[in-house]
């Protein structure tokens, strides 16, 4: 009933686009209250939309609108579980962000821009989350590619924003073109880029056609979802107002790669899985490490999106299908919840620089709390949400592969180092340098950080309402069947590797504890001692450096060469035909001298030669 | 006595189209250039008449007899033609009338 106008969620943030880019001038708010209604009403759309899901038990898929004619090509609408999940996701977690901004943006300059961007970002998000074809959902993907670029370059006139802006929209696109090469294989093969009718279509093609084609689709993840080697972008990305970046990494840009492969799950072939796996294994460990010796409070919160995403990534490539969306679920309330903390301490002290913090727990209380919160449920301690997924993936992983279980259990322990580590130097212990004039938020402020707070503690709880079982009516039969005996051979060792798991966190978080508040081990000698490691490390394991080589030696040369034959060759061909005809047309031009006896001349010289070939030929021409 | 065959008009029409043709060329006075149209016209009507004379058929004439009434017409429209341009340019020397060109 609601679900067939599904359509109208994405619309309406769409409409706040328009509606605050007409008319949000000269009002002080600068439109906000028209995001916060608009897209508060799309929530309350989305709300009822999975609530009927939930109720009827199923999904619906609209016929769609045909375009340009082409066969495969309609656009329409597919809201199953899967999808319902995600508007969930997007239009909440959006909508808190959008009221929380009402206090982070008041008195900035260029509001106005500010609330159109965002509401485009989030009517993008919804629209790719409910698209039934490729085509569209590459559409949206776009969309969501150009606000997120539009946001992180929000402070253009600080170069480093723009450039980041820029940094990300290029890193990005490397994933989209091989998304689209994707998609454009699959249509090529199977003739169609509707998501359903691929997955009938699917069990009969040519494997090795749907592994380059599932790799490639991979390949967008890999940059959307800033994965291993994509990932450089996302920490860059921090340069824009901090509630753009809890809507980048909570709910509207990063997800979308992950819910791509969720989307496209059943086209993957073990072959494909297996890539995904080990990709997402490197790149939550990878983080992680990263995210320990990062000294900017956002930064910090940045390389734990990389490595929880890599997480998602990992459950994915599994087999864990529930488990890698039971993450994404849970990590866009925690870690919106983190931002948005982040985004008011850096409002309150005005610095990012960790060192400058300290003992903000008195100051700002409900903050401290909130961001306690958050940081126990991202480090896996039982029983918040952040529990629930990070043990069943966890467990998927374990049956899979033991090498890259001990990859991701790795991961697992930095990151209840790396939180708590932010948590202490952060709000426990002396007050810092800046600490001191900082004081708690407004109520508008504080208000989204306790509805996050209580979805940061229970969203875990809901594996224990059939979640799992729901989110499987999503994709075909026979899969989940297969998905089910994989994980059937895990059941016997789970409560080994939850307890396993359990330790693991409590070890990461008693070390921290004994460096950063109890300092039995100043933090300065361990550094030291591993300064090697940490110098790999504070420099991202030189991948920007690498990149940067590439572009700027390699790239630049090439180009130049390029430019050359382009300048010279090309150019010159060109060129010197145009040349050519000018001189001779120069020539040429002589013949008209407008003495009428001459062209007279011409005639009869003309005439004589035609009868010369006459007679030549034999009276015949 | 010689008899008169086809080839002996046919040299006598060479000669006066040349003539013309010669005449075209080479006058500079624009009615001198009408004139010697007029021969070359002539020239191609003896060898029409010749030739239908010779074979016995009269379409040759006939067409002789088209090609003057249209030599008229020509002619007629020439003159108009060099009327027009001695308005304009005070002359009739087709050296000088030569504004149309490069």
């Amino acid at each position: 009933m609601i679900v067939e106008y599904a359509w109208i969620i994405p619309l309406l943030p769409a409409i706040a686009f328009l509606l605050i880019v007409l008319f949000g001038k000269g009002r002080k708010e600068g439109g906000g209250y028209i995001a916060v209604s608009l897209i508060g009403t799309s929530m309350i759309l989305s709300l009822l939309t999975i609530a009927e899901v939930v109720l009827t038990g199923k999904g619906y898929e609209s016929t769609g609108i045909n375009w340009l004619g082409i066969k495969g090509f309609q656009f329409g609408l597919l809201v199953d579980q899967l999808s319902s999940i995600m508007l969930f996701v997007v239009s909440v977690i959006g909508f808190v962000i959008i009221v929380y901004s009402l206090g982070y943006m008041k008195g900035d300059h260029d509001v106005q821009r500010y609330y159109a961007e965002m509401s485009l970002f989030i009517a993008s998000m919804l629209a790719l989350v409910i698209s039934s074809n490729l085509v569209l959902f590459f559409i949206a993907w776009e969309f969501v590619g150009l606000s997120s670029y539009l946001l992180i370059g929000f402070w253009y006139r600080k170069p480093s924003a723009a450039s980041a802006a820029k940094k990300a929209f290029l890193v990005t696109r490397v994933g989209d073109i091989m998304l689209l090469a994707g998609i454009i294989i699959l249509y090529i093969n199977l003739g169609t880029v509707n998501i359903r009718e691929l997955f009938v279509l699917a069990p009969h093609a040519n494997v090795g056609m749907l592994t380059l084609a599932t790799l490639l689709i991979f390949g967008g993840a890999v940059g959307k979802s800033s994965q291993f080697p994509l990932h450089v972008w996302l920490p860059d990305a921090m340069e824009g107002p901090t509630t753009v970046s809890a809507l980048i990494h909570a709910a509207t840009m990063v997800t979308a790669g992950i819910f791509l492969v969720a989307r496209v799950y059943p086209l993957f072939t073990p072959e494909s899985l297996m890539v995904v796996a080990w990709i997402g294994g490197i790149t939550a460990l990878m983080a992680a490490a990263m995210a320990v010796v990062m000294t900017d409070i956002k930064r910090v919160i940045a390389y734990s999106t990389i490595s929880h995403l890599g997480f998602m990534t990992v459950a994915l490539g599994v087999g864990g299908y529930f488990a890698g969306i039971f993450h994404l679920f849970n990590h866009s309330f925690f870690k919106a919840l983190l931002f948005l903390c982040a985004g008011a301490v850096i409002h309150a002290t005005h610095t990012q620089d960790i060192h400058d913090m300290g003992g903000l727990w008195k100051k700002m209380p409900i903050t401290g709390t909130a961001f306690f919160i958050g940081a126990w449920s991202l480090s896996g301690f039982p029983p918040w949400s952040g529990f629930w997924s990070k043990d069943v993936i966890l467990d998927n992983v374990y049956a899979y592969n033991h090498v890259l279980f001990a990859i991701t259990a790795g991961a697992v322990i930095l990151s209840a180092v790396y939180i708590f580590r932010l948590f202490i130097i952060v709000f426990m212990g002396k007050e810092g340098k800046a600490t001191k004039h900082a004081h708690e938020m407004s109520r508008v402020m504080t208000t989204p950080l306790i509805a996050l707070s209580i979805g940061a503690l229970f969203s875990g709880f809901l594996v224990f309402f059939g979640l799992k079982s729901f989110l499987m009516k999503s994709l075909p039969g026979n899969l989940v069947g297969a998905l089910d005996k994989a994980s059937a051979i895990s059941a016997g060792t789970h409560e080994y590797i939850t307890y396993f798991s359990i330790s693991l966190v409590a070890i990461g978080i008693i070390t921290v504890w004994a460096v950063y508040s109890l300092k039995i081990v100043e933090a300065r000698s361990i550094r030291h001692t591993l300064s090697p490691i940490h110098t790999i490390l504070i420099n991202k394991f030189y991948i920007d450096h690498i990149y940067l080589f590439i572009s700027k030696k390699i790239i630049w040369n090439i180009s130049v060469i390029v430019n050359y034959i382009d300048e010279y060759f090309v150019d010159g061909t060109v060129n010197g035909i145009g040349k050519l005809s000018i001189a001779f047309g120069r020539k040429l031009r002589k013949l008209q001298t407008g003495v009428v006896q001459d062209y007279a001349a011409w005639v009869l010289f003309g005439t004589g030669i035609i009868l010369i070939i006459f007679k030549a030929k034999g009276g015949m021409i | 006595m010689i008899e008169v065959t086809v080839f002996y008009y046919l040299v006598l029409s060479v000669i006066i189209f040349s003539i013309g043709a010669y005449g075209m060329l080479s006058s500079k006075n624009g009615v001198r250039l009408l004139m010697s149209i007029e021969i070359m016209l002539n020239a191609v009507n003896i060898n029409l008449v010749a030739f239908s004379s010779f074979q016995g058929n009269l379409t040759g004439q006939v067409f002789a007899a088209f090609t003057i009434a249209i030599a008229a017409a020509e002619a007629t429209i020439g003159l108009a033609i060099l009327l027009a341009l001695y308005r304009s340019f005070g002359t009739v020397n087709l050296r000088k009338i030569s504004k149309m060109r490069w």
